[in-house]
């Protein structure tokens, strides 16, 4: 017993001593190389620190949406992508509505909202844009609506749980303070 | 992303069973080879384990949050041209190379080699040495073939009808103790196949054939594997020493002296390969002659050290 104690106490030490060195690797690409993919406090920040211009943001948003977002994470390496990541107003612990930017020639970035089924996908032209709708569900058999085109140099992507009606408000109200193509 | 996230868990994981073998002061080869099963097959379902249980896992937002992010460094940019990704995927393709080379093309040359009645075999008097050594042994007994060769051979065959073949020079060289002892380890081999393992063990090795980290620990397990069937030798012998004595003629026949010095060994590759086996033979000489380890129930450390791995390697993207 002594022994499987002591042994566990050095393999205790020896696993934080891992820990620590795995986080300082973490740290490491960051600190030598500007433009990793990390968190930002405004979108300001990421105009400033990334030169990402412009970044898009809805000037719309639902009740249901709380606003400022939760989060805001941005990259300009290896590929510039911005993702902006919004709550339920009425429950401040689950997302509702991801925005992501990515430039063109890049894959999006992979979000923690999805659509788990897509029932319907159809061609939805808007304001001079075609956009690709799809209806569905995220987990837990919620309604989910995802729409995805191209502005400028980017792809923006929006995703949230509720019906398209409100997600396409949102991206008119996106493209709306970018009339110009 | 498999297979950066494999190596990532491989690499972590092997740190994690060698400092629980280091602190539990784990020696029985048994225990150490379970130990290192981990490190084999953790990393070949971890990935598809952990995004089937939390598919939010593979998200950005995850990946900021991560223990480490392997995406960080992967993106970095050497003199602003070249990513390292690059680099890591020659890195991968070149131990894949090493593992055509080294593991798969002998297997295919023996395979396809012709087979004939190549070896010149005799089956031992009944009142020979052998014979006697043999009989002395408790348990079922192999067939057992004499080699005309003027080297020190050794092997056993398995399969339907195993056979033991060791080559006349060595009986000569070997005393009773010593023949009685290797004819044991033999058995050893020939008693551990019926058991699939190492084929399990080689086919799992395969599915990384990339993997550096997973090439190193299968050549662990092998070694392991040697030492297990040197205990089967002392536990069916009862005298260890007989062993070492064998082991040591067997691979220092000028009495002390490398069969194959290194300094002789003209390509590096050989040199070190040669190194590294001459460190386990003398590892497994030096088991033999100190005492038996004390046998210990690692249940305890195994199973910190599955939870451990399992944990740490989930926030490793």
């Amino acid at each position: 017993m002594k022994k499987t104690l002591g042994g566990l106490l050095v393999f205790v030490i020896m696993i934080a001593v891992l820990l620590g060195l795995l986080q300082v690797l973490n740290w490491i690409p960051a600190a030598v190389q500007e433009g990793a993919f990390r968190k930002y406090a405004s979108i300001e920040e990421i105009r400033a620190h990334l030169k990402i211009n412009p970044v898009y943001t809805p000037i719309y948003y639902p009740p249901s949406v709380q606003w400022p977002p939760a989060l805001i994470a941005a990259q300009a390496r290896p590929y510039p992508a911005v993702l902006t990541e919004f709550m339920k107003s009425d429950d401040r612990n689950e997302t509702i509505l991801i925005i992501t930017q990515t430039a063109r020639s890049h894959p999006p970035l992979a979000l923690r909202l999805s659509l788990t089924e897509v029932r319907e996908t159809v061609k939805y032209p808007f304001k001079g844009r075609v956009a690709v709708l799809e209806v569905g569900v995220c987990r837990k058999e919620e309604q989910c609506s995802r729409m995805v085109w191209d502005e400028g140099e980017f792809r923006l992507s929006l995703v949230m749980r509720s019906s398209p009606v409100e997600l396409v408000r949102i991206a008119e109200s996106i493209v709306a303070q970018h009339p110009e193509r | 992303m498999y297979l950066v996230q494999s190596f990532l868990h491989s690499l972590i994981a092997a740190f994690i069973v060698d400092t629980a073998l280091i602190a539990w002061n784990i020696e029985a080869p048994v225990m150490r080879q379970r130990f290192r099963l981990m490190v084999l097959v953790m990393p070949i379902v971890s990935y598809p384990l952990y995004q089937f249980l939390s598919p939010e896992r593979g998200s950005a937002l995850f990946r900021l949050d991560a223990l480490f992010d392997i995406g960080r460094w992967l993106d970095l940019e050497l003199w602003g041209a070249v990513p390292v990704g690059v680099l890591f995927l020659l890195f991968l393709a070149f131990t894949a190379v090493i593992f055509v080379i080294q593991e798969m093309l002998p297997i295919a040359r023996h395979t396809l080699t012709p087979r004939g009645d190549s070896l010149d075999t005799t089956v031992p008097e009944p009142e020979s040495r052998v014979t006697r050594a043999l009989e002395s042994l408790p348990g079922g007994k192999p067939e057992v073939y004499i080699l005309d060769d003027e080297e020190f051979v050794m092997f056993s065959s398995t399969g339907k009808n195993p056979a033991v073949y060791l080559s006349g020079r060595l009986v000569e060289a070997l005393s009773l103790d010593e023949l009685r002892a290797a004819l044991a380890h033999e058995i050893g081999h020939i008693g551990r196949s019926r058991r699939p393992l190492m084929v399990v063990v080689f086919l799992l090795r395969i599915l990384m054939f990339y993997n550096p980290i997973i090439l190193m620990e299968f050549r662990r397990i092998v070694q392991e594997e040697e030492k297990i069937c040197d205990d089967v030798a002392a536990t069916l012998t009862g005298n260890r020493a007989a062993l070492a004595g064998a082991l040591r003629k067997f691979y220092y026949p000028d009495g002390g002296e490398q069969k194959h010095p290194m300094p002789d060994t003209p390509r590096l590759r050989d040199r070190i390969e040669e190194y590294s086996h001459t460190i386990l033979i003398e590892s497994r000489i030096s088991r033999l002659e100190e005492p038996p380890a004390p046998v210990m129930k690692g249940a305890v450390a195994f199973i910190t050290v599955l939870v451990t791995i399992v944990s740490i390697n989930y926030y490793l993207v």
